[in-house]
């Protein structure tokens, strides 16, 4: 199928990246989202919506970035979503995008699982995930994804 | 808005399938218990909030072009 994007213009989209949204995103919405690659080298991908032609989010992979991320979630949510253990899901961050690569940020806070093509932000229980991450250290130390 | 007194143990319908109850009273706080069928996600309103703004700068702040920074990070293994 094709999508209209007021960033990319006409894309084809390969089924397979298309993910359902039962509950949207928090707080936008949106029911039906695709997981598009503008750049294959690139740690970032665009959760685009298939409904709304200019409703973009950039993603990536938090263990890109960050090494010692886990999602915990609440036992509720792991009961409502029917996850356990040995599900297999892919995760997603969003990325604020900013002028400098210094003030790129994730949100750890509220990841995005993906599996069987369905789609849940949830929140992370960890006490650790932080809503503004910095993606990358400044220019003078280590890259964080560089991080042990 | 729809104002309601409830004493503790006692219960709101939200429709046919929500119920909020007043679980306990302590102070300043109140202990509710939510149940909700499994469509209706239930968030503390703060978080809510801020994962919502979070979501609408992500949307906003990028533009088509993301920066190539495939020197700025690590191999991947």
């Amino acid at each position: 199928m094709t999508v209209e994007s007021s960033r990319f213009g006409r894309v084809e989209i390969d089924p397979d990246r298309i993910v359902e949204f039962p509950d949207g995103l928090i707080g936008l919405g949106g029911s039906r989202y695709a997981l598009l690659a503008s750049d294959e080298k690139s740690p970032f991908l665009w959760l685009h919506s298939l409904e709304d032609p200019e409703l973009a989010l950039p993603v990536t992979d938090p263990a890109r970035f960050f090494p010692s991320f886990q999602v915990e979630l609440a036992d509720e949510d792991a009961e409502r979503l029917g996850l356990d253990d040995v599900t297999a899901v892919a995760i997603y961050v969003t990325v604020r995008a900013a002028e400098s690569l210094e003030d790129f940020s994730a949100n750890l806070k509220a990841p995005i699982l993906v599996w069987n093509g369905q789609g849940h932000q949830v929140i992370n229980q960890a006490s650790d995930s932080s809503l503004r991450a910095p993606l990358f250290a400044p220019e003078s130390t280590a890259p964080a994804g560089g991080a042990a | 808005m729809l104002r309601i007194t409830r004493r503790a143990g006692e219960r709101v319908m939200l429709g046919d399938n929500v119920i909020v109850e007043v679980m306990e009273i302590r102070g300043q706080t109140v202990r509710l218990g939510i149940d909700a069928p499994r469509s209706v996600p239930v968030y503390r309103e703060e978080i809510w909030l801020e994962v919502k703004r979070e979501n609408e700068e992500a949307a906003r702040a990028a533009g088509a072009a993301l920066p190539d920074v495939s020197d700025r990070l690590k191999p991947s293994s």
